[in-house]
């Protein structure tokens, strides 16, 4: 057995990543909901507020907005999975890390989603659930093709290997 | 195998009864104040459709009892048909049972009945409710459809072996004494003795939060687990409990997803634990089945977790625990946070003043987690979960070393494999 002592350390096959293009959903999002702060910046200047209030405002905001940014660059290429022969494994987060092993014995059920922004940009969610309500494997940013195949192969092998309850 | 039957003649009866006082008001309440006034029409009026609504009332749920029928059928499936004019016809397969309840709510007691409920694993339409039966009629029924769900006749004869009980002075003395209870009653102290001392009104709304909350929950808690007793019958553990409504459930030990042990401070003197279970299936509804003793010397407590969990010996267990770095992470906890595998489960243990020792056998943990804050990160620590079916049981190894975790949760990945071929 690898005496690793990083817990977060890839298997042999290494991680496989999602696409870049669920950054460029992330983003688009990012930008829709800065619409809002936008709207926060017409109002002070429509307001009889002194200018360097508004200053300080779109200032503030475009540093919030190009940290943002670069997180969701960061957060999205930290997203990997790799499938063993007997589980999946999902790595996740830069802030916060996760690593969640699921045998294929115990998937309940394969998700398959994909909003609006996504169809529209090609990518889709593949998500594993579980009896346990706290199983948190969700693989997002998939291409569509990879995703479908991806979900068929965990259901085929979850097939093959069930234990019932 | 089984005629269809109905539920007692009296059910409807029962069923209606809860509604008596509101009719008694309509009688009395307005009728009091205007009988001097406007004359008698207008009392007469109220009371007569008063009775009226109240004898439509019981007819309806007379006509549903009459229409409600049961049985068991030839391929060993539990029916229920029932509803007046829509029908509605409910089977339930009794090889994926769960649980049979007999409880007996207050008023059906008064008339000598119990309530049946039916549970089988999966989703939907997964139970059934009898209300009401008669004792005789739901041992009777009890014992028909566990021996379905055994899929053999086998002469009935309840054998079973009385295996822990709780008296009602242990239970009232263990409840007052568990850690959040305790510090509550004692804050309530403090505030009398302080608004005794100056004087100032303020505190007595806070002495009613604070001395109200805990009382209210031992009570509950006094009344639901009165007369705790927990036998061994063919098909698992049996526990009854309750004081104004007794519940009979039957726990089979395959069903069993993970078991903890929780010993609040004030317990450990007395050498005292308590012991949850998270069971498929069935989640804690006002049945709550999640309590496998209440209160319990430690050995009486382990010996029945070695009934749901045989070959596991839960003070041989050698954890893992965190390392002296954890005290930033976790000043007042760390040193009891630990983790450890054995070829059967795995366990963790954490809290200082409620200490819990969790553990769940390989074959029923889901999936394995491991994560890791900023702020563990740079101490060089990572927490690992198990994850298991939706309960009171939660598995956590917390801020243990990283390296540590990495060689955990690979061990417990390859435990998981193994675990499900056997």
């Amino acid at each position: 057995m690898d005496p690793s002592p990083d817990a977060f350390a890839p298997p042999a096959a290494g991680w496989i990543p999602v696409s870049p293009r669920l950054a460029t959903a992330r983003r688009i999002t990012l930008a829709l909901e800065y619409l809002l702060v936008v709207a926060g910046g017409v109002a002070i200047a429509l307001s009889p507020l002194a200018t360097a209030w508004l200053i300080a405002y779109v200032v503030l905001a475009a540093v919030v907005f190009a940290w943002v940014w670069w997180l969701i660059g960061r957060r999205v290429s930290s997203f990997g999975y790799a499938e063993r022969d007997d589980d999946l494994l999902v790595v996740s987060g830069i802030l916060i890390r996760r690593l969640v092993i699921v045998p294929y014995g115990r998937m309940q059920m394969v998700d398959l989603s994909a909003g609006p922004l996504d169809r529209w940009l090609g990518i889709s969610t593949v998500q594993l659930h579980t009896a346990a309500a706290t199983t948190d494997a969700t693989i997002p940013g998939l291409l569509p093709d990879d995703a479908i195949a991806l979900r068929d192969r965990l259901a085929a092998r979850g097939e093959e290997r069930t234990s019932g309850l | 195998m089984m005629q269809p039957r109905r539920t007692s003649p009296l059910s409807p009866l029962v069923q209606a009864a809860p509604a008596l006082p509101a009719v008694a008001l309509f009688l009395i309440g307005p009728g009091s104040g205007i009988v001097d006034r406007t004359g008698l029409p207008l009392v007469v009026v109220i009371a007569v459709a008063a009775i009226l609504g109240y004898a439509a009332f019981v007819a309806v749920a007379w006509l549903a009892w009459w229409r409600r029928t049961f049985w068991i059928d030839d391929d060993g499936d539990l029916r229920m048909d029932s509803g007046l004019i829509q029908r509605s016809a409910r089977r339930l397969q009794l090889s994926r049972l769960q649980s049979v309840d007999i409880v007996a709510p207050f008023l059906a007691r008064l008339a000598g009945l119990v309530e049946v409920r039916v549970e089988v694993a999966g989703s939907g339409e997964s139970r059934i409710v009898l209300r009401y039966l008669t004792r005789a009629e739901a041992d009777d029924l009890r014992a028909r459809v566990l021996e379905s769900a055994r899929g053999e006749s086998s002469a009935q004869g309840p054998e079973s072996t009385p295996l822990a009980q709780v008296t009602a002075g242990r239970l009232l003395v263990g409840l007052l004494l568990r850690s959040v209870t305790a510090a509550l009653l004692l804050a309530t102290i403090v505030l009398i003795v302080m608004t005794a001392l100056t004087q100032g009104p303020a505190g007595i709304v806070l002495v009613l939060i604070t001395g109200g909350l805990p009382i209210l929950s031992v009570v509950t808690e006094f009344l639901a687990n009165y007369d705790f007793r927990v036998a061994r019958v063919p098909e698992g553990l049996r526990i009854r409990r309750g004081l104004l409504s007794t519940q009979s459930r039957t726990i089979p030990p395959d069903r069993v997803h993970a078991v903890s042990i929780v010993s609040p401070l004030l317990w450990r003197r007395r050498d005292w634990v308590r012991v949850t279970v998270t069971i498929a299936g069935v989640q804690g509804d006002e049945v709550r089945p999640d309590v496998l003793i209440p209160v319990a010397p430690r050995a009486e407590a382990l010996a029945l977790v070695a009934e749901v969990l045989p070959d596991v010996d839960v003070d041989a267990l050698e954890f893992i625990s965190a390392p002296r770095s954890a005290r930033w992470r976790a000043p007042l906890t760390w040193r009891s946070l630990a983790c450890a595998i054995t070829p059967r489960i795995i366990a963790t243990r954490s809290g200082r003043i409620t200490r819990r020792t969790s553990l769940a056998p390989h074959a029923r943990v889901q999936s394995v987690r491991v994560t890791q804050g900023a702020w563990e990160r740079r101490l060089g620590l990572a927490s690992l979960h198990a994850d298991v079916a939706p309960g009171p049981v939660e598995i956590a190894g917390r801020h243990l070393a990283e390296a540590d975790v990495a060689s955990l949760v690979r061990v417990e990945a390859e435990r998981m494999r193994r675990a499900r071929t056997s």
